[in-house]
């Protein structure tokens, strides 16, 4: 039982990380300026759900908070709160307070102290909910209770669900059975909107639970469907009317309204009599004739076509009992638009954007699989005969191959924006923190990178952005003696660029201080007094263990881990950090990353007789080289005259100390780009093109420094697979490490 | 064939030779005999690794375990085969020049290797005399001393780790 709770409860809390994120993104859209409802509407659903759950879940603080947050946001929604920047920034403030009472409610911290922002919450409802009744019931029925529920709810809570009390009683269930019983009932009229339809307002769905309430329908004003020519499926003509027990709290009826685009019509009022036939009954024009089973759905196209013969009062009962069968069958899928049983029905579903939750696990292993399918298929086409590889059977298996293997590809891929969404709260946080005023500007969210590098960098990223918060911004003074913006910015850009993904974190502040880093390095005995650094290398060593220039040790980032663990991490994932600055004009951090960890386009190439497999992103072009276009410059450095330009020639043969007498005429040189420029490998044949499954030395063994890894080929044979980065980067003179080291 | 009394025996060992020498390891670690398939070289790794092979979708690595162990690197011969283990999770190949027998042995048997190596921890976890079949129709009367190796001390990693 306890497990299977776990289990659920774990599923509640990836969905309050999603709310969250969509919270935020929402909020910071109308921190943007874009106040649409649809935003609006996109926040609350979020703060909404995540209240849900709490509840469920008996997280009474989380509840509770997130409860006095909702009430803001549905005044702000119903426009009775005017979101201005003051009460956006309270907002924000509060979703940071609420995303800490997430974290609380996973155990991960203490209970944040949400007293400034519940007041802020209190005072913006104060100051700016109006006297209609909405604003009155907000902080009547609910108010009050949030607060002794943050004390007083950990005793209830621990009842066996789990449930925390809501705000009506399970006696509400009782009632319904007695609609007319209670003195004064409420009489509901509800008309949703056209734009209810479109966001999934589903209205069987909302009567029914106002039904769960007490409520039964009094009448159904079927007055403005139109002719079946002008009728549009997309539409609701239907407006309802309800009434509902007195003892209903008003809260829980306009709850059921919680989802309802706001400009659909819904009036809660309460009768001092009871009145059983209210107003909207009588129908004009459009009849219904007793026909044999009056289904309502079905019925609908027969309504242009009937002659109006009935009387009113003959209408208003066939209404009524269509709306009585209406309730009776519940399962009637469309009660409202009648007609449009087709688009309805995946209305909403499209709407919630129809995602699916599948273990990261399951993916890997269909990964695996498919980079076994990729491999059989090869060893297939490897063992026809030429004759038959060319027929049409194979090639479409080799193409369905590869759309399955690109499709299990992009189903890790995820737009990089959920690395992203956790910098400006970070931002928040820091700017409080160090009194400095920060901007951020975000590019490129969308950039898709495979879950696992995604997971990967999210500790790299928040070192960066700490340390360009900390180190690489000037306090405000600072700024403005140098004649700066007050603010200062940090730029975050993601983009993609081949097989390479480059996330940068860019400051506006002060540049590194190579003279104090540099005498920072020597005390730490990092470097020798004696050491010539070029600029790049002083500012590589903020990445060295162990460094920190920070004068002195702040919460945020100088405890002398930090950039070392960014370039431990991205080392880790195959990529790199690069660093350029520019005193006084700031600092960039990018992290090169590989797209993917799994699959890479390459081309087989023999090297001494061995096939290796060359990371085909990085190859430029192929040539055979003539007589004397490769010369030597030194006795073991050779060059290559491209069309006049110079580009240095690596033998990969002598890199690996494999035995090669053969003359280069006899070879081709195979010019690959990289980070340090571009480079001819001398490679005997090229032999193939194709994709290849990257399997890891260091699963089995360990990293070998000039290997990307290995990959079995269609005849099961192995081939390694060249790193270029660390092969040029071999040959980069500033880095004259061998291979080896 | 062998009159085996399997009710003192409470593990099990296989048994191989190199050059000489017959060796043990632990029946469990053991994941499979294959053939001698020449690897694929890999650069910059120590001459006893000969290589990496293809097991199964798998990259594992082919260890000269002669070499490793300090003996004369094994000769290629006919029964030359490898030894496919499984040390704390990762797999590897050991080249070892003839596959011998399965037997069961208690732990009582087994004597520590006397200290004699000082460069490294011992690779000999401890030495167990087995008797031995009678194959080409001499009779072993004394039975054959086993050393059985430590896979996990062999560190074929770690010690990868520092010589890359």
């Amino acid at each position: 039982m306890s497990d299977e709770l776990d289990e659920i409860q774990a599923i509640f809390f990836e969905e309050c990380t999603e709310g969250l994120t969509t919270a935020e993104q929402g909020l910071s859209a109308m921190q943007a300026g874009d106040v649409s409802a649809e935003t609006i509407a996109g926040v609350f659903r979020a703060v909404h759900s995540i209240k849900g759950g709490a509840g469920a879940f008996g997280h009474a603080d989380l509840t509770a908070f997130a409860h006095k947050f909702e009430n803001v946001l549905d005044e702000v929604r119903a426009g009775k709160i005017v979101p201005t920047p003051g009460v956006i920034k309270v907002m924000l403030s509060s979703f940071d307070v609420l995303s800490d009472h997430v974290e609380t409610a996973k155990g991960l911290a203490p209970r944040p102290n949400d007293a400034a922002a519940l007041a802020a919450l209190e005072k913006v409802l104060a100051d700016k909910g109006v006297a209609e009744d909405g604003g009155a019931a907000a902080p009547a029925a609910p108010a009050p209770a949030p607060a002794p529920v943050v004390e007083a709810a950990a005793a209830p809570a621990e009842d066996e669900f789990g449930f925390t009390p809501v705000a009506f009683s399970l006696d509400d269930f009782d009632a319904p059975s007695e609609p007319t019983a209670s003195a004064a009932s409420w009489t509901i009229r509800f008309k949703p909107s056209r734009a209810a339809l479109a966001n999934a307002g589903e209205p069987l769905l909302i009567i029914r639970e106002l039904e769960t309430l007490g409520a039964t329908i009094e009448s159904v004003d079927v007055s403005d469907v139109p002719g079946l020519r002008d009728l549009d499926p997309e539409n609701a003509y239907f407006t309802w009317t309800l009434s509902m027990p007195g003892d209903v709290p008003e809260n829980d009826i306009t709850d059921c309204f919680d989802f309802v685009a706001p400009d659909s019509v819904i009036e809660v009022t309460r009768n001092e009599v009871e009145a059983p036939a209210p107003a909207p009954a009588p129908i004009p024009v459009p009849v219904i004739e007793a026909t044999p089973a009056p289904e309502g759905a079905p019925e609908i196209d027969l309504i242009p076509f009937v002659p109006v013969t009935a009387t009113i009062e003959d209408l208003t009962a066939q209404v009524q009992q269509v709306v009585a069968d209406l309730a009776a069958t519940p399962m009637t899928p469309t009660p409202a638009p009648a007609v449009p049983t087709e688009s309805a029905a995946p209305k909403p579903a499209s709407e919630a954007s129809q995602t699916i939750r599948v273990d990261l696990s399951k993916l890997d292993l269909l990964l695996n699989l498919v980079g076994e399918l990729v491999i059989r298929n090869s060893i297939l086409a490897d063992r026809l005969s030429p004759a038959d590889r060319q027929r049409v059977e194979l090639p479409e298996l080799a193409r369905l191959t590869r759309q399955i293997q690109d499709n299990v590809m992009s189903l890790r891929a995820q737009p990089i924006k959920q690395a992203f969404s956790r910098v400006p709260r970070m931002l928040r946080d820091l700017s409080v923190e160090t009194g400095k005023q920060i901007e951020l500007e975000t590019t490129g969210e969308t950039t898709e990178v495979d879950k696992g590098v995604i997971e990967k960098i999210g500790d790299p990223l928040t070192h960066m952005i700490r340390n360009a918060a900390d180190h690489g911004l000037e306090s405000t003074e600072e700024r403005i003696a140098a004649g700066k913006s007050p603010a200062g910015t940090i730029k975050l850009s993601a983009e993609q660029k081949g097989a390479r993904i480059f996330v940068r974190v860019q400051d506006n502040g002060r540049g590194i201080n190579r003279e104090r880093v540099k005498a920072k390095a020597i005390e730490k005995g990092i470097i020798s007094a004696d050491a010539v650094l070029s600029n790049e290398e002083i500012d590589q060593l903020i990445c060295a263990p162990g460094f920190s220039t920070a004068e002195k040790i702040s919460n945020i980032s100088g405890r002398g881990v930090g950039m070392d663990v960014v370039r431990s991490n991205v080392e880790a994932l195959g990529g790199r950090v690069e660093i350029h600055s520019v005193p006084g004009e700031g600092t960039t951090f990018t992290m090169i990353l590989p797209l993917t960890l799994a699959i890479l386009d390459g081309m087989i190439v023999r090297l001494a007789n061995q096939r290796f497999v060359l990371p085909l992103a990085h190859v430029l072009e192929t040539v055979q080289p003539e007589e004397g276009q490769v010369k030597r410059t030194s006795p073991d450095s050779e060059v290559i005259d491209m069309r006049g330009e110079y580009v240095p020639v690596k033998r990969a043969t002598e890199i690996f100390g494999l035995n090669d007498d053969r003359p280069v005429e006899d070879s081709l040189v195979v010019i690959v780009e990289s980070e340090h420029g571009k480079v001819g490998l001398v490679v005997d044949t090229i032999d193939d093109r194709r994709e290849v499954v990257i399997k890891s030395l260091d699963q089995n063994l360990h990293p070998i420094r000039g290997l990307g890894g290995a990959t079995i080929l269609g005849d099961g044979s192995i081939a390694l697979i060249l790193d270029i980065e660390a092969l040029v980067a071999s040959t980069n003179r500033y880095t004259p490490k061998g291979l080896a080291a | 064939m062998t009159t085996k009394t399997e009710t003192a025996s409470d593990c099990k060992i296989v048994t191989f030779t190199l050059g000489k020498q017959t060796f043990g390891i632990d029946m469990g670690a053991l994941i499979e005999i294959r053939e001698w398939d020449e690897p694929t070289p890999l650069p910059n790794v120590p001459t006893f690794i000969k290589g990496v092979s293809n097991l199964r979708g798998n990259v594992i690595p082919v260890v000269g375990l002669a070499e490793r162990l300090g003996w004369e690197p094994s000769v290629l011969h006919a029964r030359s085969c490898i030894l496919v283990v499984n040390i704390s999770g990762k797999q590897a190949g050991f080249l070892v020049d003839e596959v011998n027998d399965i037997v069961g042995i208690t732990r009582s048997e087994i004597q520590p290797a006397p200290e004699v190596e000082t460069i490294e921890s011992s690779v000999i976890s401890g030495l167990v005399r087995i008797s031995t079949r009678a194959k080409d129709g001499t009779r072993d009367e004394n039975g054959t001393m086993v050393l059985l190796l430590d896979l996990e001390a062999l560190s074929l990693t770690k010690h990868l780790d520092m010589a890359a």
